[in-house]
């Protein structure tokens, strides 16, 4: 081809039919020092990524809520199976989630949570696939792999507290725990280097962060009474109680 | 303006013979006339080789051929085939009318350039009410009784020209004209036996002696004069019974009737623009146990979105037909619309990726059909001050009329939320005393719900615990002590 016409299709303002726009094989989490000890530069789609929680209530919802919104720009819809707790709507809509994408499963049995797991992580429409699942049947967890791959889902297991994490086929495995007000992230499986030092993340302004700012723009009064908890009568602490206005 | 003229020359044995085998449709078969001395009023080929002709006595057709099958004329049903007839025209074209005992017409110039060409169209038509069953015969003209007429003479080529329509329609005999008899016997006497022939008499001195009614016929049929038809409209509710041609016992055997009456459903819908969103099939069993009180099985479907696309309706009723045990058997089913919603016109994508979009509902369908409806669920906001009530789960495709964008004013927009609130608050007596919780913010007053005895009034802390964990705890005010009992009600995830 003639060196101008090359440079001529060179220019960024020029699309040609033959080349289709391909869907990154990540999404960004939204933080900057997760997603560069991510491979791919953030959670990958279509593979499992296991999360394993060392504690409840430290932020592990909030770390994934700025990918999840992510994926529903696009267009694709998310689906939690057999999420433990009743998700909260009105703090999820604040955090920027579409809640007509969302979708709740719940089975009666672990066999049909499993089964409604993999249907959504085999299905092209579903961008991310949370699955609060008990089983460790590996033979199962490879056929979820397959299927997030399949998919292109970004699948995420979650391990609660006191669950046996497995040595399974997911090729992404983190460990959150708490760290002094931070998210302490452990890479415990990478493809690529091992990365010896967790990665503290301060989810306290985050999406979905239990600190707003008062609907006035005035910050709400912030107590900590670690220093010196008062101890109450009954219960070890007396908490202080100020009538609301 | 073209219309396309679909006749069903053999209807009343048509609607009996389209739940035949073929096997059993070479067997002579009649429909006859009621009455004390039933007549032959349409007869298959098989009955005809034994020389059964229209119009015979039943005895007469019975001495020819022994074996005949008989059955009396079912009007109703005709009519009814040509209601679906004139619906399937509807997803041609938006204008079709039932036209006289045995025919439908339909307006198709506006729809030529949309099914790529005239052929094409003709086609399409053709091919979509034969795959219901019914022999049929068409006719184009720029008229509809010039369609009419044409289809009722014969198969001919499509007259696409009003100044050619007198040539086309000139050798028609006039007995397939419809007009009266003895009008036909006073022209035929005086040797006027074809549209030309009468066409070319004058026209007043025709009217004075044939009447008002051949000259209206002429007119219309050229063209001439206006010839209003009454568009067809699709009842507001689609039910369609469709009988078994023998009781069946298992679901799987089911599959193939459902997937017919789901075509008719979905040429329903087309033709009023319309998805489906919830429908039940009601299985009806045998007589003799209906008799002792067994009730039809109803299976009833939800869908999460409107749908119309029959693989899709199908795959739906297949995956929950699957779980339903029959307690008798079938011997006929019956497809009913309960709930249909507009479907939404769709932009299609410039790029291939786009196309995601467009599968975006059957996994929640499949989800929902083998799992049960109240497997998947969709969360929205109520406007509501207490926690457990703010946020409820409703039926995916149900949300609609709920509003899930939170409305100025109701807590949750300002004030610290969790990400997971507990089912059930738990009491927090003996944990409290273990080791320090930290107080991060509160108390935020939640005081309400006195009218329907869940009244609360409680003072909310977000906290955090021992272990490093953020949650959400209120002490319980309700009996008005100031040292109420503590509960956990969620977690800052």
């Amino acid at each position: 081809m003639d060196a101008s016409v090359a440079r001529l299709l060179a220019h960024p303002a020029i699309w040609r039919g033959s080349e289709c726009a391909s869907e990154p094989a990540s999404v960004a989490s939204g933080f900057a020092e997760l997603d560069a000890a991510l491979p791919g530069g953030g959670w990958p789609r279509g593979a499992l990524t296991e999360l394993v929680l060392e504690r409840e209530g430290i932020g592990e919802l909030r770390l994934t809520l700025p990918a999840l919104s992510r994926l529903q720009a696009e267009g694709r819809s998310i689906v939690w199976v057999a999420p433990p707790y009743r998700p909260y709507a009105p703090a999820l809509a604040a955090a920027g989630i579409d809640l007509s994408r969302l979708f709740v499963v719940r089975g009666r049995t672990i066999a049909e949570a499993l089964w409604a797991y993999e249907q959504a992580l085999r299905a092209p429409e579903c961008g991310a696939a949370f699955g609060w699942m008990p089983s460790h049947e590996d033979r199962l967890l490879r056929r979820l792999q397959v299927a997030a791959r399949e998919g292109r889902t970004w699948g995420v297991l979650w391990r609660r507290p006191g669950q046996r994490a497995s040595a399974i086929s997911a090729p992404l495995r983190l460990s959150l725990a708490p760290d002094r007000g931070t998210l302490a992230v452990r890479v415990l499986k990478r493809r690529g280097a091992d990365l010896a030092q967790s990665i503290l993340i301060d989810l306290a302004r985050a999406p979905g962060a239990p600190l707003y700012p008062l609907p006035g723009g005035q910050p709400l009064v912030r107590r900590n009474t670690s220093t010196s908890p008062p101890h109450g009568r009954r219960h070890g602490i007396r908490l202080p109680h100020r009538k609301a206005s | 303006m073209l219309w396309a003229c679909l006749l069903f020359p053999s209807l009343p044995l048509d609607v009996f013979a389209r739940a035949l085998t073929p096997a059993e449709a070479a067997h002579p078969f009649v429909v006859t006339s009621g009455g004390h001395y039933p007549c032959v009023v349409a007869a298959n080929a098989a009955a005809r080789v034994a020389g059964i002709r229209n119009g015979q006595l039943v005895s007469a057709a019975l001495a020819l051929a022994p074996d005949v099958a008989l059955r009396e004329r079912d009007l109703a049903a005709e009519e009814a085939a040509l209601a679906e007839a004139a619906t399937l025209a509807l997803a041609f074209t938006p204008n079709a009318s039932i036209a006289g005992p045995d025919a439908v017409v339909a307006e198709v110039a506006g729809s030529v350039h949309l099914f790529g060409g005239l052929p094409r169209l003709h086609a399409e038509l053709l091919g979509a009410v034969r795959a219901h069953g019914y022999a049929v015969r068409t006719a184009l003209a720029p008229a509809p009784m010039a369609a009419l007429l044409l289809a009722r003479g014969g198969q001919s080529p499509p007259v696409l020209d009003v100044d050619a329509l007198e040539a086309a329609l000139a050798p028609l005999p006039l007995a397939r004209c419809g007009i009266d008899v003895d009008t036909l016997a006073m022209l035929a006497a005086s040797g006027i036996t074809t549209f030309g022939d009468a066409h070319r008499l004058p026209r007043a001195g025709l009217a004075r002696r044939a009447g008002q009614q051949i000259i209206s016929t002429l007119d219309r049929a050229l063209g001439r004069a206006p010839d209003p038809r009454e568009p067809y409209r699709p009842p507001p509710r689609f039910e369609r019974r469709l009988p078994l041609p023998s009781p069946v016992d298992t679901v799987e055997s089911l599959h193939f009737a459902v997937h017919r009456l789901v075509q008719d459903f979905a040429g329903w819908l087309l033709a009023r623009g319309l998805g489906a969103v919830r429908m039940s099939l009601a299985l009806v069993h045998e007589r003799y146990l209906r008799a002792r009180g067994i009730a039809p099985t109803v299976v009833t479907f939800a869908l999460g979105a409107p749908a119309r696309a029959p693989a899709h309706l199908s795959a739906v009723l297949r995956e929950r037909l699957g779980r339903v045990a029959l307690p008798a058997p079938v011997e006929a089913i019956v497809l009913t619309s309960d709930e249909t919603a507009p479907l939404r016109g769709r932009n299609l994508g410039l790029l291939p990726e786009d196309a995601a979009e467009t599968v975006a509902v059957p996994l929640v369908e499949r989800l929902r059909a083998r799992l049960g409806d109240d497997a998947v669920a969709v969360l929205a906001v109520q406007p509501e001050h207490r926690p457990e009530l703010a946020t409820c789960e409703s039926v995916p495709g149900m949300s609609s009329k709920k509003s899930t964008r939170i409305r100025p004013g109701v807590a949750g927009t300002g004030a610290p939320r969790p990400l997971w609130l507990a089912p059930e608050a738990q009491p927090l007596a003996t944990d409290l005393e273990a080791a320090p919780w930290i107080l991060r913010e509160g108390p935020e007053r939640i005081e309400s719900g006195w009218w329907d005895g869940r009244d609360v009034r409680r003072d909310y802390f977000v906290a955090e615990n021992p272990r490093g964990e953020t949650v959400w705890i209120y002490r319980d005010h309700r009996y008005g002590a100031d040292d109420g009992e503590w509960f956990l009600h969620g977690y800052f995830a």
